[in-house]
């Protein structure tokens, strides 16, 4: 039996040609399992072209995910070495308790870790402007606390803020705009770098 | 590099080049995996306002969890779950909100379960993985036809593709068939 072409095939399903050729290629389809396998094959492979259309974010949705990213600022002379915490553990990422209401902007809750180094980091938003706080504590699974560590605050490529940590390893940034931050910490053993420390959807 | 010239590297590879500070190979990430990103919240019956919610805050977990991916953990694997997880705790937390005592572990779109819609979205990831695989020309006709919203006509599209109109039936044929060849030995029959 000579088999349908592919042309073929996919003029019909378009619905093109005169009706003998339509009627022609529909007694063929209706005896020939292949060519009816194929003309499945096309439909479903049109089918799922047409729905993928249909997935597409709109543009500025991809570009606002696109522009999230910031380069990391190249390192100092000297080469310092630049360490990219891993998130841990995220409040926003955890259900509610049953029973549970929010009420009113939670603080969110970061842990993040580089190697032996937790970050911990607390966000609040100040309600009556568009302002947040970072409280964090940089800890050694050492137990050795991290005097008079310098710790940075980044956005869009530039260093905005500066802080130390106190006796215990502890650090804020009060009342800073709202925004995405890279936070990192300088330790002689290297840059840590947290990336996207920010206020987030509550 | 251009950014075109990043459509060619792997996951693992992008991941690699985002932590060395790249910010073009996030952006490849992003637009390779965005449909991907955004079928799953529409999938579980999401508005497009709420799917936009859901794939900003994929993009975001993306970033802060880069660093676990660069042991060729897969990327489309993560984001699959990552995204059906957040839209399941979204899912959960409305229905809570609104009084309803169960708990749902399914969405309500009743035409899949949790893994269907997985097990689709990276079918869907694999058909836009392979249309990338085509020639150029193909490609373009391809896309043209099926993914451009503008739905442009066979004329339209011979005078993009710089070929005659009565030629762009018979070349959309061979290129479907190159597609599903391409599909076939990827192991997607339907």
């Amino acid at each position: 039996m000579r088999h349908l072409t592919v042309e073929n095939i996919i003029t019909y399903m378009d619905g093109q040609g005169s009706d003998v050729e339509k009627s022609t290629l529909e007694t063929h389809l209706a005896g020939c399992k292949e060519c009816s396998e194929l003309k499945q094959e096309f439909q479903t492979l049109m089918f799922q072209l047409r729905e993928d259309s249909s997935f597409e974010p709109p543009a500025e949705v991809v570009e606002w995910g696109v522009n999230l990213f910031q380069p990391v600022m190249k390192p100092e002379k000297g080469g310092i070495r630049k360490i990219v915490a891993s998130l841990i553990f995220d409040t926003f990422d955890q259900p509610l308790l049953a029973g549970v209401r929010r009420v009113g902007a939670p603080p969110r809750q970061l842990l993040f870790r580089a190697g032996d180094v937790d970050v911990d980091v607390k966000i609040e938003s100040m309600e009556a402007n568009d302002r947040i706080t970072l409280v964090g504590q940089v800890l050694s699974s050492a137990t050795k606390f991290f005097d008079n560590t310098p710790v940075k605050l980044e956005s869009h490529g530039i260093v905005r803020y500066r802080t130390r940590t106190n006796v215990v390893g502890e650090f804020s940034f009060d009342e800073v705009p709202k925004d995405t931050y890279h936070l990192s910490v300088d330790l002689p053993e290297g840059q840590i770098t947290l990336f996207c420390v920010h206020r987030g959807n509550s | 590099m251009k950014p075109a010239a990043y459509k060619g590297f792997t996951d693992p590879e992008l991941v690699a080049m985002c932590l060395q500070g790249d910010s073009r190979a996030w952006e490849a990430l992003i637009r390779r995996y965005r449909r991907f990103i955004f079928s799953i919240p529409i999938k579980f019956g999401f508005s497009h306002t709420d799917s936009s919610d859901v794939f900003q805050a994929i993009c975001l977990k993306l970033l802060e969890h880069l660093q676990d991916m660069k042991d060729d953990r897969k990327v489309s694997t993560w984001l699959a779950t990552t995204t059906t997880r957040h839209c399941l705790a979204i899912k959960t937390l409305s229905q809570r909100e609104s009084g309803a005592e169960e708990e749902i572990d399914e969405p309500e779109d009743p035409t899949g379960t949790l893994e269907d819609i997985q097990l689709l979205a990276e079918r869907h990831q694999l058909l836009r993985e392979s249309v990338e695989n085509l020639p150029s020309r193909c490609r373009s006709m391809i896309e043209m036809l099926y993914l451009d919203e503008t739905t442009p006509s066979y004329e339209e599209i011979a005078d993009r593709l710089g070929m005659p109109v009565p030629s762009v039936g018979p070349i959309r044929a061979r290129c479907l068939e190159r597609l599903r060849l391409i599909l076939r030995k990827r192991g997607i029959k339907k």
